[in-house]
């Protein structure tokens, strides 16, 4: 008898498509013929909001669409604004928004492994990893007050300046998390069934993965050379020491590795940022963006008029445009803004290396198994929230 | 923040409104273009299709090409031995408002160069299409059609033209332009009603309901109204 | 107390329960007809307290509250210890409906048909200002709060709310059901047959939940007095 090929709707509500994606199979048996990923279910129009919001008052909306690594958004969109402004933050801000944006890197990885390593139906790395991440939690808390939702970056500085044990609290946690790290790479990376699920699944090669946009470790697991940090660098990246890992065949277990290597490549970087996080002030003093202080503003006019209307009307930035990138997360995380003078964007574009990442997922997933598009899914590591904004 | 004598809120219903300071489309500063290899490189290549150059923010180059050869310039970057743009980054649009042409940008990325370059194509208001470079890069499938989708730019050749963001049967337009209001055109109620009334024959493409020769998906409505459930008694 | 579906049947007070008792003659007597007696509030007992301590959440997950109740499930918070041991991704298996997150109109007749799908005796939170009540996002494509689309029993507020947060709804939620009563029980869970399963709002329900805040633009301190009359739109006459 011959078969028919028969479509299926996965999500969007489903355990394992890690957000609100629908991916519609064309399916023979269980042999994937076409998969179209169907996204938009949860649009939340960040871009048209970012519009009718002043410079600063955008920050708290970065920290809701990759709410896996709220700090890197925060930075990188204060990162654009700074430099469309021409504005130089201080030494001790740049090493702070450095530690913050490689402890993200952690604390994002460390999410992807935990969902990941349940999609294969291996629970406990789930449970350790979140372990590890409530203490990237507390120290969420600590320093800005909520767990995910941080804010914690201005144009020009930071919220506020690292509270009394903080730098000790992450370095406990630099010390001490390569433990639990080993101990869960123990359980998967020789793991005969997590081998099978991940070895030669969803391969994809480097000029291709290049074509399709791909950015970030699953690139690099195509090998591909490219990491905003060495080939494009900010914040001085380029003295500290780390390696970036590159994969060779581009399926899905070079991804885990070259994962579980960053992660450790971002141990390396936190130690050395900690080192070398010199003192002074967080915030730049810089008149277009930061408050005179109160002695100033109830002693003279001029103070007390610039704090008013810093307040009131909130900054300024020239007219032009800027399109500043990191080394995300999950890719090449960008921002576009766009300014007219004004102290509202005319336009915010945020360019979500998820986006482009899952654009790719019926190329990967032809031709094999129903089980293997969800690993080659969840290998990609994608948030909804960043991909739908 | 204030509008002009009405009040603060007026941007909601209306769209947002530029600051007002400028009336012309910003224009950054005039860069030197020797400093960016392709910058020269295009002006001497594509002479006519190059309109004009800048450099925003210090230190990042931007082309304005004429939109009718976006294609043919964007091949050449691609493949040119000492362009090697290989990596397109983004594609996006900005409404600047007021009746003001929409741009479309191009960022592109060269990883055997190290360089970044970003490209303008302007459209006028009532003539929103340019040719799709899905051919030259794949990344570009869904950044199109997220433009589509929000801006209502149509690209010419594109494999799969359609809303990616907004659900199919969305009819208020198209929502990042400036003429859209933040909450949409619709009422609540209206929205609600709409949202709940999807038909979800409208989430697949006609190729995908033909698969397996299954006309349609959705079970066929009963017979009987579900009122009358239990009360016929044959 | 009760909750009406819109167009359909109301549910019956407590006083019109009573009156069919008395008008049918059954006063007392064990097992009552409507009005609660001894055996049954003995019944009733049991049968809450076995609900409320095995309750199987239905995870509606979309965005960062998600996490949170992901966090909440973990170790460090730990859901089990409350008898939700098993997140039932299957909605027919399900006895809460966790909502944890925004959800913006292309997703409402998901979450609806989700809830449809759900048996009765079901229970609904709605996780986060988003899902209360559409959050920061008072945008084109954003459901300002699901109770638009299904009737919610616990609001659990906050940007995402705390771990302990979520528990506290959900401990709610479980003081809710120790309060039910098997006899009221069909009156209070009523939803009329012709609405379920279609996902369709009625329309006067529709209006009355989208104002006053509807698309107001005076969102400021004097948007606190209700528009008694809604002033009809041209825009809603749009194909």
């Amino acid at each position: 008898m011959l078969s028919e090929p028969m479509l299926i709707n996965i999500g969007p509500q489903h355990p394992a498509t890690h957000g609100v994606l629908r991916l519609i199979c064309e399916l023979d048996g269980e042999t994937v013929l076409k998969v179209t990923p169907d996204i938009g279910f949860l649009h939340s129009s960040f871009e048209k909001l970012g519009e009718y919001r002043t410079w600063n008052q955008i920050v708290p909306l970065t920290d809701r669409m990759d709410y896996l690594a709220p700090l890197m958004y925060n930075c990188v969109y204060v990162m654009a604004v700074e430099k469309l402004m021409g504005l130089e933050v201080t030494e001790r801000c740049k090493v702070a928004r450095v530690l913050c944006m490689e402890m993200e890197r952690i604390f994002s990885h460390l999410l992807w492994l935990g969902t990941t390593a349940i999609d294969v139906g291996a629970f406990t790395p789930f449970l350790y990893a979140f372990q590890e991440r409530e203490r990237i939690y507390t120290l969420h808390e600590n320093y800005t007050g909520a767990r995910i939702t941080t804010s914690a970056t201005r144009v020009g500085g930071m919220m506020a300046d690292f509270p009394d044990g903080w730098t000790d609290s992450l370095r406990d946690f630099v010390k001490t998390f390569p433990k639990t790290l080993n101990e869960i790479d123990s359980l998967l990376t020789t793991n005969g069934i997590h081998l099978g699920r991940t070895l030669d699944i969803g391969v994809i090669s480097g000029e291709d993965a290049i074509n399709y946009g791909f950015t970030g470790p699953n690139l690099r697991a195509s090998g591909v050379d490219y990491d905003l940090r060495k080939d494009n660098p900010y914040y001085d990246y380029e003295t500290y020491d780390f390696d970036v890992p590159i994969g060779e065949n581009g399926d899905c277990y070079d991804r885990y590795l070259v994962r579980m290597e960053e992660m450790r490549q971002s141990l390396r970087i936190l130690e050395q940022a900690l080192d070398r996080l010199p003192g002074g002030p967080i915030n730049v003093a810089d008149p277009r963006v930061s408050l005179p202080s109160k002695t100033d503003c109830m002693n003279d006019m001029e103070s007390m008029i610039h704090h008013f209307k810093l307040i009131t009307e909130g900054i300024s930035v020239p007219a032009g445009d800027c399109y500043f990138a990191v080394e995300g997360t999950k890719g090449e995380l960008g921002m576009y803004v766009v300014s007219d003078g004004g102290e509202k964007p005319v336009r915010w574009r945020i360019r979500p290396p998820s986006f482009v990442n899952l654009s790719v997922i019926a190329k990967l997933a032809e031709g094999h198994l129903v089980s293997d598009l969800i690993m080659i899914n969840a290998s990609l590591d994608i948030v909804l929230g960043e991909i739908d904004r | 923040m204030a509008g002009e004598n009405g009040s603060a809120f007026d941007a909601v219903e209306q769209g947002p409104e530029a600051s007002g300071r400028n009336t012309e489309t910003p224009h950054g500063g005039v860069g030197n273009p020797a400093e960016h290899p392709s910058v020269t490189a295009l002006q001497g290549r594509f002479d006519s299709a190059v309109l004009r150059h800048e450099v925003q923010a210090g230190d990042q180059h931007v082309v304005f090409l004429d939109p009718g050869s976006n294609r043919a310039v964007l091949a050449w970057l691609r493949d040119d031995p000492e362009q090697r743009y290989d990596l397109l980054v983004d594609v996006t649009a900005v409404d600047y408002g007021g009746g003001r042409p929409l741009q479309i940008v191009y960022q592109l990325w060269s990883v055997p160069h190290k360089r970044a370059l970003r490209i303008k194509c302007e459209l006028p208001l009532d003539g929103l299409s340019i040719d799709s470079v899905v051919q030259l890069w794949n990344a570009a499938n869904w950044l199109e059609r997220e433009v589509y989708d929000l801006f209502g730019v149509e690209f010419r050749d594109h494999p799969d033209l359609r809303r990616i963001l907004m659900p199919q049967n969305y009819a208020e337009g198209h929502p990042l332009r400036k003429d859209f209001p933040l909450r949409g055109r619709f009422s609540r109620a209206e929205q609600t009603r709409r949202a709940l009334s999807q038909d979800y024959h409208d989430d697949y493409t006609p190729e995908e309901l033909e698969v397996g020769g299954a006309p349609g998906l959705a079970p066929p409505e009963l017979p009987i109204s579900t009122d009358e459930v239990g009360t016929r008694l044959d | 107390m009760g909750m009406s579906d819109g167009e359909g049947t109301d549910p019956l007070s407590l006083a019109e329960i009573e009156a069919l008792g008395q008008a049918e003659g059954r006063q007392g007597g064990l097992l009552g007809f409507g009005h609660p007696t001894f055996l049954t509030t003995k019944v009733d007992f049991v049968v809450n307290w076995a609900r409320r301590n095995s309750l199987w959440p239905m995870p509606f997950g979309t965005a960062c509250c998600a996490i949170e109740m992901m966090a909440s499930a973990a170790s460090n918070f730990d859901l089990a210890r409350f008898g939700m041991e098993r997140m039932s991704f299957s909605p027919r298996q399900a006895d809460v409906l966790i909502c944890a997150g925004r959800v913006p109109y292309k997703l409402a007749p998901v979450l609806r048909r989700i809830w449809d799908q759900m048996m009765q005796p079901k229970w609904c939170i709605s996780m986060g200002a988003c899902a209360s009540s559409g959050g920061v996002f008072d945008t084109y494509s954003m459901v300002q709060g699901i109770d638009t689309i299904v009737p919610v029993d616990v609001y659990v507020p906050g940007c995402p709310p705390r771990p302990e947060g979520l528990i506290y709804g959900l401990m709610m939620i479980q003081e809710k059901i120790r309060h039910e009563s098997l006899t009221e029980h069909y009156s209070l869970r009523a939803e009329n047959p012709s609405l379920v399963g279609r996902p369709r709002a009625g329309d006067e329900e529709v209006e009355a939940l989208a104002g006053p805040f509807g698309n107001s633009t005076q969102q400021d301190q004097l948007s606190s007095a209700a528009q008694t009359t809604r002033p009809e739109r041209s825009e809603d006459l749009l194909p």
